[in-house]
Order: C-alpha cells, then sequence, then structure tokens
C-alpha cells in the first residue's frame, strides 16, 4: 500500500508517516501543494491524505488533479477549520473520507482500513477469534454460527478492539471511535467500562477466554 | 398611559388629521358668531335710519296726523304684510327717557314674533311718546343657520381634500425613507444589505442612506475580518493539538513505556482532548454569531429527538436512570440546521444525563396552542435559583463539583437563539431540572 501525506505540517506529517509505516505502509510526504501535484502525476498512490489547507495551493483543485493521474486513489481529508461547505465539497468531489484536527492516529489507521475492505470487501471481511466470527460487511457476532445479539455501540467497539488485536486502547480512542466528534467532555465517566462488561458478559456465555484485557488507568487490548 | 408604537407616516397623518379638525371646530363656532353679530350691526344701523325718518316725517307732518288726539289710546302702528318690520308709536310718562336697542317679543295678529326693536322717546306738544321700530329678527336666523351649514360643508370639503393631498404628499415624501427601512428589514445578516442607493430628492434621506451603507460595509468587514480570524486561530490552535496528539499516540504505541508512564501520557491526552472541544466549541459558536449555518433544511423534530436518544441511550442505561418519552405522534418540521438542533438536543440531554444519578430522564414533544414544545426533565441534582439567571453564560458552571467548561449550555442558548426557539428553565436545587423549548 502506498500513501501520499500532503500536509505543511512537518512535525505532524513525519510522525502521521512513523505511525503509517509501522503497519507496513510506504508513504510519501509533500509538504506544498505544487511537491504534491508533482509526486501525483509520476507515482500512483492507492490513499492520498490531504490537508486541505494548504498555503499554496487550494486542495480541493488538487482532489480534482489527483483525480486525472490517480483515478484509483482513495482520499481521505484532513482540516482544521472543519469547514462544513468544505466538508460537502470534498465528499461531491470523490473525498472518501474526512477527518477534523486533531484525530488520532489509530482512527486515521481505521479510516484507511475500513476503505481497504469496502475495497476489496468480502476476502477479509471475517476475522475470527476462538470460535467467534466478526463479520465486518454484515456487522454481526457469530459463535459457531449462532448468532450473538450485540447493541449497535457494543458491535462498534467489539470491531474496534477487534481489528485492533494486541495493541492498547485508550478511553478516550474508544470514546471518539463510538461517539464521534459530539462535544463530550465527559469520558472520564465509566460508559465504556459499562459496555466492555455487557460483551464480555456476552461472550463469556460460549466461551470463558479473557478476550479484551483491562490496562489499569488506560483502556483495553483484544487480546489473541 | 404608554402609546403603541406607530410608523412616521401614520403619526404625521395623525397629526394631520387632528390639527385639521382643531381648525373646523373653531371655524364652526367662529363663522356664525361673527356672522351674527355683523347682521344685527347692520339690522341696527338700519332701524336708526328708520328712526331718523320717522322723526322727521313725524315733524314735518306733526304728531297728530298719526296719532288721534282724542282718542282713549294715544298710540299708532303699523306693520308690513309680512309682519317683517312695525312701527308704533305711543304716549308714554313725561319724563321718561327711553333710547335702546334690543331683542323683543311682540305679539302680532296673534303671533308671536322675535324682533330686534328701537325704542327711542320724543318730547311733542308737552307730550311724551315713545317710538319704537321693529326688524323681524327670523330672517337673521335663517341667514345665520344656512350660512352655518353651507360653511360646514364647505370645511369639510376643503379639508378632506387638503388631508388627502397632504397624505399622499407625505407618502410620497417618505417613500424614501420606507424603502430605507424595508432594506433594513429585509438584512438579517450584512453579506446580504443591497447596497443600491436609494433615489430621492431629499438631501436628509440621501444623508442617512450613505451613512447606513458606510456603517453596513464596516460591520461587514468586521465579521469577515471575525470569521477571518476565528478560522485563522482556530486552525493556528488545532494544529499544534494534532501534533501534540500524534507525537503521544506514537509514544504510547510504543509498548516499552513503564505503566505509570503509559498513564501520565493518557492523562496529557486527555487534557489536549479538552483544549479540543473548547476550541471546536468556540469556533462552533464564533459559526452561529457570523450565521455560516444554513437554516433551510427541513427538520423532523420528534425524528431529531429519536436519533439523539438512540446515540444516548446507553449513557441512560449505563446509569441505571429510566427514559420516559412522550414524544407527540404529530409531526413537527421546522425549517432549520439539524446538525445544529442535534447538538442542542444533545447537550440537553447529555447534560441531564450527566447531573442525575437516580431517577429519570423524561423526554416530551407536544402542540400547544400552533406552537411546539420539546420538555426534557431530568431527576437531578437540579440548579440553584440564584444561579439560574446564568447558566448560559460563557464559562460559568452551575455545578463546580464536576468539571466541565461551562460551554455546552452557552452553544445550546446560542443555537436555540438562532433558531428562534424559547428557552425557559424550571429548576430548584436537588429536586431536578426542567429545560422547556418552545419553537416558533
Amino acid at each position: 500500500m502506498r500513501i501520499l501525506i500532503v500536509e505543511d505540517e512537518k512535525s505532524l506529517s513525519s510522525e502521521i508517516k512513523q505511525f503509517l509505516e509501522k503497519e507496513e505502509y510506504n508513504c510519501d510526504l509533500a509538504y506544498t501543494g505544487t511537491e504534491a501535484s508533482e509526486l501525483i502525476a509520476i507515482n500512483p498512490y492507492d490513499f492520498i491524505l490531504l490537508d486541505i489547507g494548504l498555503p499554496d495551493y487550494n486542495g480541493l483543485d488538487l482532489i480534482k488533479e489527483a483525480k486525472e493521474y490517480n483515478s484509483e486513489a482513495y482520499f481521505i481529508v484532513i482540516t482544521a477549520r472543519g469547514e462544513l461547505e468544505d466538508k460537502i465539497k470534498g465528499f461531491d468531489l470523490g473525498a472518501d473520507d474526512y477527518l477534523p484536527k486533531p484525530f488520532s492516529l489509530l482512527e486515521l489507521l481505521s479510516r484507511i482500513q475500513a476503505i481497504t475492505r469496502r475495497k476489496f470487501g468480502h476476502l477479509s471481511s471475517i476475522i475470527t477469534f476462538g470460535e467467534f466470527a466478526l463479520d465486518t460487511t454484515k456487522k454481526h457476532l457469530q459463535f459457531d454460527n449462532n448468532h450473538i445479539d450485540l447493541t449497535k455501540k457494543e458491535y462498534k467497539l467489539l470491531s474496534y478492539l477487534v481489528l485492533n488485536k494486541n495493541r492498547v486502547l485508550d478511553r478516550l480512542q474508544l470514546t471518539e471511535h463510538i461517539w464521534g466528534e459530539f462535544f463530550e467532555d465527559d469520558f472520564d465517566s465509566n460508559y465504556i467500562d459499562v459496555h466492555i462488561k455487557n460483551i464480555r458478559k456476552k461472550l463469556s456465555i460460549h466461551d470463558n477466554s479473557n478476550w479484551i484485557k483491562t490496562i489499569r488507568g488506560i483502556g483495553y487490548k483484544f487480546e489473541i | 398611559m404608554k402609546l403603541p408604537k406607530l410608523k412616521l407616516k401614520s403619526q404625521l397623518a395623525i397629526f394631520n388629521a387632528f390639527s385639521k379638525a382643531l381648525i373646523v371646530t373653531l371655524l364652526l363656532f367662529l363663522i356664525p358668531w361673527l356672522v351674527s353679530k355683523i347682521s344685527i350691526n347692520e339690522t341696527d344701523e338700519v332701524l336708526i335710519q328708520k328712526l331718523d325718518q320717522v322723526i322727521e316725517l313725524v315733524d314735518s307732518l306733526g304728531m297728530e296726523s298719526y296719532i288721534d288726539m282724542d282718542a282713549e289710546f294715544q298710540a299708532f302702528g303699523s306693520y308690513n304684510i309680512l309682519k317683517e318690520e312695525y312701527i308704533s308709536i305711543e304716549q308714554i310718562n313725561p319724563d321718561t327717557i327711553i333710547n335702546e336697542i334690543q331683542f323683543s317679543q311682540r305679539i302680532i295678529e296673534d303671533e308671536l314674533v322675535d324682533y330686534r326693536v328701537l325704542s327711542y322717546s320724543i318730547e311733542e306738544n308737552k307730550n311724551n311718546y315713545v317710538i319704537e321700530i321693529g326688524k323681524s329678527i327670523s330672517t337673521i336666523y335663517q341667514f345665520e343657520q344656512n350660512l352655518k351649514r353651507l360653511a360646514f360643508i364647505f370645511l369639510i370639503i376643503i379639508i378632506s381634500l387638503t388631508f388627502i393631498f397632504d397624505l399622499s404628499f407625505i407618502q410620497y415624501l417618505l417613500l424614501p425613507f420606507e424603502r430605507i427601512v424595508k432594506k433594513l428589514k429585509l438584512t438579517n445578516h450584512p453579506s446580504s444589505f443591497n447596497y443600491t442607493p436609494i433615489k430621492t430628492s431629499t438631501s436628509d434621506f440621501v444623508y442617512l442612506d450613505e451613512t447606513i451603507h458606510i456603517l453596513m460595509r464596516k460591520i461587514e468587514a468586521a465579521f469577515n475580518d471575525e470569521r477571518d480570524y476565528i478560522s485563522n486561530v482556530s486552525h493556528e490552535l488545532l494544529t499544534p493539538v494534532s501534533i501534540i496528539q500524534s507525537k503521544l499516540d506514537n509514544i504510547l504505541h510504543d509498548s516499552e513505556l513503564s505503566e505509570t508512564d503509559m498513564i501520565k501520557i493518557f492523562e496529557s491526552k486527555k487534557t489536549l482532548r479538552r483544549l479540543t472541544n473548547l476550541v471546536r466549541t468556540l469556533l462552533m459558536m464564533s459559526r452561529i454569531e457570523n450565521e455560516e449555518y444554513i437554516l433551510t433544511e427541513k427538520v423532523d423534530i420528534n425524528k431529531t429527538l429519536r436519533n439523539v436518544i438512540e446515540e444516548i441511550e446507553d449513557k441512560i442505561e449505563a446509569k441505571e436512570l429510566q427514559l420516559i418519552l412522550e414524544l407527540s405522534p404529530l409531526n413537527f418540521i421546522v425549517g432549520g440546521n439539524e446538525n445544529l438542533l442535534f447538538t442542542l438536543f444533545y447537550n440537553f440531554i447529555n447534560n441531564a444525563i450527566r447531573y442525575t444519578d437516580i431517577g429519570y430522564i423524561k423526554i416530551e414533544s407536544f402542540k400547544q396552542n400552533d406552537s411546539f414544545t420539546v420538555k426534557i426533565s431530568d431527576t437531578g441534582i437540579g440548579i440553584q435559583k440564584e444561579k439560574i439567571p446564568d447558566i448560559f453564560s460563557r464559562f460559568k458552571n452551575s455545578n463546580e463539583t464536576k468539571d466541565s467548561y461551562g460551554l455546552g449550555l452557552a452553544l445550546s442558548k446560542k443555537i436555540c437563539d438562532y433558531h428562534k426557539i424559547d428557552v425557559d428553565v424550571i429548576s430548584e436545587s436537588t429536586k431536578g431540572s426542567v429545560f422547556i423549548l418552545n419553537f416558533p
């Protein structure tokens, strides 16, 4: 997978690059629209991560341009302005997702993975652990072909943990993932814990293994 | 007494009508009075002339030709057929001197007639006589009545004509002024102001129009500056926050850290999240102030409430609160911004959940007297009476024990004002709160 990161803040783009390269993505950096425009013209990219607020280039123009040379590429637009008009325009122009600054790198990764799963849909849509099967296309969980009834949020939480297995997910990342960018200011509360408790209860009926580990003071980790 | 507010045009018309009515009333009293004064004066002069003639006649012909000296009643009388005038001569006591003009009634041929009577005593042949000359005043009355009626009709016509003329002239004169007012009324944001100059020959209106244009341009520039400023500031703030967050994410990703270090980094992330929320909320409030959100979406209030509840229901369950939902069976669609209204309901319900540890959250919607109401009640800690006026102010939190930034309710109030939704708060400390949203 080859990703172009178009971001004028060098410090930010290097962090993104560092994170994504650990996940085995190939990353190119462009600090200006002109640089990006040149790179897009020569290289085929799977993903283009675009900060819409470039100093030298209108980000939306860059999407248009890239669509010509890199028609296969997927776009994730990053903006600090969070302007609604830009959001709509971005989607109209074929941006596949949209992330407001600041975003967690894990959230970025999960968006990239979600788009990839959509792209190669059937191949990797079922994830298994023990006798459980999590279908990310149909959005349900089965145990030995028996459907396990999860609420929407429980499913969202479990799939996020499963997709990021063996990684510590902190409460903030989990809250952000389930509730999105609502103006939450009570993430200290135990709502995530209650959901986890319920998920554990539902899993333990079928299999007593401790899939979800509590990381004290931080969050949870799904271990396989 | 408080007078109702009226348009300038109407006020001028009313004043005009009043002043004219005053003049008419004055004239209606004054004219007949003057006319009767004049006609009485004239009558008196005629009477005096006639008296002179009579005295001359008596002098030249002698009293005997009028009064039979042997008769028992020493008197003479004469009147014309229509009894408009009469003359009488009568002997009176000597030493009595009479010289007067007065109104008097006389019976002539069994008919009571009003006369203006001139009485004058003369001495003739050592006898004293009084000559009376009378002129009927019914003609004067008649004339006065006719004049009154005519004057009244004439005045009414003249005044109506001038009133209509004045009114249309005022209307014409004030037309540019009304255009200016209309232009201002149609402007809900400086950017939508119509800068076409008003056509007028009145220099005051030209000045007014120009001044408003200048002010409007200043306001528009200030608005744009503020919008750019906020947009830039938030960009400038959110980018460094984003950098720090990414760095912290990467550090957390390295699992070589000790548990205490990881917790410290997580705490830093939480603080960063607070900062992010603060900036985003401020940004949203400024955007509302700048009217950047479109208000033309058709929003189904009950549907939006259900969406919010679906999103937030698990919190209610997690706190083991009871959810009472009483939504109106009627669909209520308002023109507004769905995202903002969602945020509004979300904030109120989220607040209700946050401050309630036992009991219920009740969400109602109903139609009452043509207006639609959404009511959110809880059995939480409530708000102290003296703090209710402050709850919608920025950075004032009614409850210091929980860490909040006091912006949630301020944002909600902004959204309400933007949608012209009226908010009422009924709350008592320890007894819960009720937030009532009345839609226009």
